[in-house]
């Protein structure tokens, strides 16, 4: 019987390739801060489920974010960046203005809104620092993209 | 057994009956409420059961906003310390209103709303959705269309399946098979990407038809990766049943028996890990079943055992399909005439009955009512948390493998 993390060291899943952002970049943290790691807190606040699925398929080994010093945490007041997916639900606008609320210092917003045919996509509610906003169902190599352009490295 | 999947007034107060492979509307008048009545009525509120107080009983409210729920949902538990002594599951802060929404609808524009439902259930929402319309329309479809939408319906099966056993892995702390399964998670995305063109199998499923054919590389390319897939996960499956540890968190975990699940109300995965045989795909003449994993002990390695051995499964019936419409090589137009009328329709998801009710009128939807397995699953974690520690929470909540979008609707 095999000991299990020898069944890991002997394959390495890592996928070498560049991470190239073509979308339009609205704002960017200053001074460039992160440029070593970078911790993020994802909210959902109303979702079809499918952007959660590709931030949890963004944590598999074939991206390895650590090795570029990205971490997920499980709280706002740790994280650099609040990646948000909506569209929004009326009752989640509230709990999403404290989260915003309880991020510290220099941060910024990414919003992703799902593409469907539900209309209610963030617009309207006033959210400072974001950096990209994107209405498109995107992949787990776009999201780590954008996040390596706030870190000078895309 | 007959169980209620679904209550609603259309017409007078009507409910959806499912017996083994058969789905029924019927008027609710001259029946005697079954027991999950009341879970069926406030499926968009609170799921669960009572609310507990006492000498210092107090709500652990988890959620919506934390790292350990994804989703935008609220679980209130109610405990004294360590001990769980009763769970109400708050779904309404995902709640999109789907139904209403398709009401004045077009056919077309409802089938964009089916997708949107849930992310990881497209596949079954839209094949749901588009089985009802096509009731009502008497489309007949060719066999090989049959065939694209079965092979999708077990990719998606897949995907799911892989999800959830990560998830479970990753709760007993096992990090390298976590790893492992994770790549195959994103591995089997990647499959979806070649078969349909969208990683969650999204706008593949049309009226009459499907939206991409595939060519002969591309199903050699499916056929190969699944292959490499299947091996890959029968050692890595094989393996971890001999970790001690992870086992150890799963087994008499989040325990339902099979009469507390036919009274919930319970399908899929789950009912068949509860020592209840029921699979709609074995009434379904297309997909030829014999062999489905039924086990007795309705824990959470149970339900982490059917859903592994489902893998397996789903793959071999893949494989088949693809081989029958290797030769195929004809778009053909899905041209329809609208009608009016009511029909119901059901597919088996990966978690379970999805079931949508429509009514076309004038040309336009009338009405709609989605059964969604979610449902019943939350009403299923919330029971068989009682009882439990908080450390056991993990893997009763992923092992049913519902979420709040399907549930929310």
């Amino acid at each position: 019987m095999k000991w299990w993390p020898l069944v890991g060291i002997k394959n390495y899943f890592t996928e070498k390739k560049d991470y190239d952002f073509k979308g339009e970049i609205k704002y960017s943290l200053k001074d460039k801060v992160f440029k070593k790691s970078l911790h993020i807190f994802v909210i959902d606040v109303g979702n079809s489920n499918l952007l959660n699925f590709t931030i949890k398929a963004l944590k598999s080994p074939q991206y390895n974010i650590h090795r570029f010093g990205i971490f997920f945490t499980e709280t706002p007041r740790h994280a650099d960046i609040l990646i948000v997916l909506g569209p929004v639900n009326e009752k989640m606008k509230q709990p999403l203005l404290e989260t915003i609320n309880q991020m510290p210092g220099d941060f910024g917003v990414i919003i992703i809104n799902e593409e469907n045919s539900i209309d209610n996509k963030i617009n309207e509610i006033e959210i400072p620092n974001v950096i990209a906003k994107v209405d498109k169902n995107l992949s787990p190599d776009e999201i780590l993209s954008i996040l390596l352009t706030q870190m000078n490295r895309g | 057994m007959k169980k209620l999947l679904g209550a609603f007034n259309y017409n007078g107060e009507k409910f959806i009956f499912q017996e083994n492979g058969t789905i029924a509307v019927v008027s609710g008048e001259n029946y005697v409420k079954p027991k999950n009545y009341d879970l069926i009525n406030n499926r968009n509120t609170i799921i669960g059961n009572q609310k507990i107080t006492g000498e210092g009983v107090f709500n652990f409210r988890y959620g919506p906003v934390t790292g350990g729920v994804a989703e935008a949902g609220i679980y209130n538990i109610f405990t004294n310390g360590e001990k769980i002594l009763g769970v109400q599951i708050d779904v309404s802060y995902k709640r999109r209103y789907i139904e209403d929404k398709l009401k004045g609808k077009s056919i077309e524009d409802g089938l964009k709303l089916a997708n949107a439902v849930c992310g990881n259930f497209a596949f079954s929402h839209s094949l749901a959705y588009c089985k009802t319309i096509e009731k009502i329309l008497q489309i007949k479809l060719p066999e090989v269309i049959k065939y694209f939408r079965i092979v999708g319906l077990e990719l998606e099966r897949i995907y799911n399946h892989f999800y959830v056993i990560a998830e479970l892995a990753k709760g007993a702390a096992q990090k390298v098979y976590t790893s492992h399964m994770q790549y195959l998670f994103e591995e089997s995305l990647r499959v979806n990407k070649i078969f349909s063109g969208s990683r969650h199998l999204i706008g593949f499923n049309k009226i009459g038809g499907i939206s991409k054919y595939l060519n002969k590389e591309e199903i050699v390319k499916i056929i190969d990766k699944l292959s490499e897939l299947e091996e890959r996960f029968k050692y890595l499956y094989e393996k971890s049943l001999e970790s001690g540890n992870y086992l150890d968190r799963l087994h008499n975990t989040g325990i339902i028996t099979t009469e507390k699940a036919l009274e919930i109300g319970l399908t899929g995965p789950s009912l068949r890990a509860s020592n209840f045989r029921e699979d709609l795909r074995e009434f379904d003449n297309d997909y030829n079943l014999t062999n489905i994993p039924v086990k007795e002990e309705g824990d959470a390695l149970a339900r982490m055992e059917v859903r592994a051995e489902e893998i397996f499964i789903s793959i071999n019936i893949i494989k088949e399909k693809l081989q029958k419409i290797k030769d195929f090589n004809d778009s053909e137009k899905n041209e329809y005439k609208i009608k009016d009328g009511e029909e119901v329709a059901a597919v088996e998801s990966p978690s379970g009955t999805i079931c949508y009710f429509i009514a076309i009128k004038n040309g336009l939807i009338d009405y709609c009512y989605i059964v969604t397995p979610s449902t019943f699953g939350f009403k299923a974690i919330a029971d068989s948390l009682v009882g439990q520690i908080f450390t056991d929470f993990v893997f009763t909540v992923e092992s049913f493998g519902v979420n709040f979008a399907d549930a929310a609707r």
